[in-house]
């Protein structure tokens, strides 16, 4: 079954009003899940992945684009035809101290999923939960529990039993590993593993931490102030990065190793205001390739080869080659 | 009691910093010992509930009730070059100590800064708090501040707000004003975990640049062992408010001498080790459980219900042991690792 594409993603676009003008926190993205394989979408605060993964849910209703979700445009459907397909896309919160309801005990938080989607009664009901508990590792007794009781990595485990007692083909998981400690976030990726490969699950995962991703994605979306800057396997991204942003990202993230030999680039300033993005490319202002046409032309994602796609204009210049070579 | 050696600007002994509810008692930090040399960087580094911010809120006596120092020294070196124990001086000399030779920055800055008053205005305040300067000649000090810190168009932002800044600016608003008045000390908890990488790079080398020029000592709380292998000269790691392993840093990531220390950097995924010749995933090695809450220890060891070289003598704790040189573990078994 891996292989075919399950969800494509094709200019999808969300604009937010403020006070002070439009923000475009979404511009154009496009980019394919194939069944089976987990998707990684990376970029920093304000790079728009989070609002980018909720538009793909329509948790945010996007202003423009294709959602196309085994077949069919999710965009198309009314709310209605859409509550149908809930039960087939979940998604996995960051914070598992706001996203599970305090005065609800866990039987409740994961039994209200049920009951939406998949109804049973009576001891078929408490099986099914004491079953979804065991699976990501909790005791059945956990069930009568309130979610205060819990560590964060045990509550995030709630949040995943949550999101699969409706047996989804599709999970969206938004940073789910990041408020933990590191040794509880190695348990919480093993799961997340079994549970892929156990029940053939679908994944956009997003997160900033580069090396979670580099280890558990297939393939990698690199996004910076709304526009995806480089995407593909990840293999390929990670030992050659060929988007400037991208290399940047690779050598800033700090490695757990005082001998190796790292070449930083140690990128100018702030990523500019969304309210005022740059013309053309928007990364030109940090780049150090930038030169006067960057500020001219919006730079097309071009295919560089094994569905490798790269967003910049001198990507094809040995200068940017060789930088990604040197990581 | 009041000799430190030449190059030690703080040095730790025995401190417990406790925090009594009722009757329990959460010895939060129990028994920590460390120094700090001059010009270099010590890394503090473990997961919630260590004990590390404790630890640093110890040293800047900004404890708050019911934590208390109940046992230890924190001996201080002035930069007049007397020694002081911070663990006992009274709260009125401390004020003259705290800011000016000990300063502290914390992992978000918009707390620590004061929302309503603009960063030019904070900066000359903590400047004239401790020397008797104009407001004037405060205010270009505080502008030569942001200068050194890399921020661009000092003179404007000196009149802006927190709120009008990014967080990797605040930041190194939050660095200006901790070194506006040349501290000895300069203690770092957490100071780029709510940053991004590229952000963080930048602090990180802007805190290295500093240190190189100004020649000031760091202490680095962190749960990141990524930024320790970049920023630290040696290294402590703590565990249920113990140091569990101390080291040089190379020595510490070349061969780590405390299986929890081992099994945290076994965690942190690496595709190079943790996927297959055919780019399969590999399962990640995490250490089981939890880390146990101070006040529910167990005995002995205090790891080693999670510890897979746990052997019958870890029900007695084991002290702090030589294990390499100037590496020290807290482990019966560090020979056998």
């Amino acid at each position: 079954m891996t292989g075919e594409t399950l969800l494509s993603v094709q200019g999808l676009t969300k604009q937010f009003q403020t006070r002070n003008g439009t923000v475009k926190a979404v511009d154009g993205v496009s980019f394919d899940v194939k069944r089976g394989t987990i998707v990684g979408l990376v970029g920093e605060s304000g790079s728009g992945k989070t609002t980018a993964g909720r538009c793909t849910l329509r948790l945010v209703e996007p202003n423009d684009g294709r959602i196309v979700f085994d077949g069919v445009d999710l965009r198309t459907l009314s709310e209605r035809e859409m509550r149908a397909y809930r039960s087939r896309l979940q998604i996995i919160f960051q914070d598992p101290y706001s996203s599970l309801n305090p005065r609800l005990r866990v039987d409740q938080i994961i039994g209200e999923a049920l009951d939406i989607h998949r109804p049973v009664r009576g001891s078929a009901r408490r099986d099914r939960i004491a079953e979804l508990l065991h699976r990501v590792g909790l005791n059945p007794d956990a069930a009568r529990r309130y979610p205060h009781e819990f560590s964060g990595g045990q509550r995030q485990r709630i949040g995943i039993a949550r999101a699969l007692a409706v047996e989804p083909d599709f999970i969206v998981a938004d940073e789910p590993v990041s408020a933990l400690d590191v040794s509880v976030q190695a348990q919480v990726l093993n799961l997340i593993q079994d549970l892929q490969q156990d029940f053939g699950l679908t994944m956009l995962f997003i997160a900033h931490d580069l090396s979670v991703v580099e280890y558990l994605c297939d393939e990698v979306v690199v996004m910076y102030l709304g526009r995806v800057m480089e995407r593909g396997p990840s293999r390929e991204i990670y030992a050659m990065p060929r988007h400037p942003y991208t290399q940047a990202l690779l050598s800033a993230a700090p490695l757990p190793d005082p001998a190796a030999d790292r070449r930083r680039i140690v990128l100018k300033g702030d990523i500019p205001s969304p309210l005022d993005p740059p013309s053309g490319c928007v990364f030109r202002t940090r780049c150090r390739y930038a030169v006067e046409a960057c500020a001219e032309i919006v730079p097309p994602l071009e295919d560089v080869g094994s569905n490798h796609h790269v967003a910049c204009i001198r990507h094809g210049d040995p200068e940017v080659i060789s930088q990604g070579l040197t990581l | 009691m009041t000799e430190l050696p030449d190059d030690t600007v703080l040095r730790v002994s025995d401190l417990r910093t406790h925090f009594e509810l009722g009757s329990r008692v959460a010895k939060s930090v129990d028994g920590v010992s460390f120094d700090v040399r001059r010009g270099e960087t010590l890394a503090v580094v473990g997961e919630s509930g260590s004990g590390k911010s404790v630890t640093s809120l110890s040293i800047m006596r900004l404890l708050s009730s019911p934590g208390r120092i109940v046992g230890g020294n924190i001996l201080y070196r002035t930069s007049q070059g007397q020694v002081i124990d911070i663990a006992t001086l009274p709260e009125r000399k401390m004020r003259a100590v705290r800011g000016r030779e000990l300063a502290m920055i914390f992992q978000e800055p918009m707390t620590s800064l004061n929302p309503l008053y603009t960063v030019g205005d904070q900066i000359v305040e903590m400047i004239r708090l401790h020397e008797p300067l104009s407001t004037a000649d405060a205010r270009r000090r505080a502008r030569r501040m942001l200068e050194l810190v890399e921020i661009p168009a000092a003179d404007r932002r000196l009149d802006e707000y927190p709120h009008q800044m990014s967080g990797g600016m605040r930041q190194r608003v939050m660095i200006a004003l901790a070194l506006s008045c040349n501290p000895n000390l300069l203690i770092a908890d957490e100071p780029t975990t709510a940053l991004d990488v590229t952000i963080q790079a930048q602090i990180l080398d802007l805190l290295r640049r500093l240190q190189r020029e100004i020649g000031m000592s760091i202490l680095f709380i962190t749960h990141n062992l990524g930024v320790v292998a970049e920023i630290a000269h040696d290294v402590v790691v703590m565990y249920t408010g113990r140091v569990v392993e101390k080291s040089p840093v190379a020595s510490l990531f070349a061969h780590q001498k405390h299986p929890y220390t081992r099994g945290l950097l076994a965690c942190i995924p690496n595709a190079s080790r943790d996927r297959g010749g055919a780019g399969e995933r590999l399962r990640l090695n995490p250490i089981p459980g939890n880390v146990p809450p101070v006040t529910a220890l167990p005995p002995g060891c205090s790891f080693a219900p999670r510890c897979s070289y746990r052997i019958p003598q870890c029900d007695e704790a084991p002290p702090l042991m030589a294990a390499g040189p100037s590496h020290l573990s807290r482990c019966w078994r560090h020979e056998a690792l």
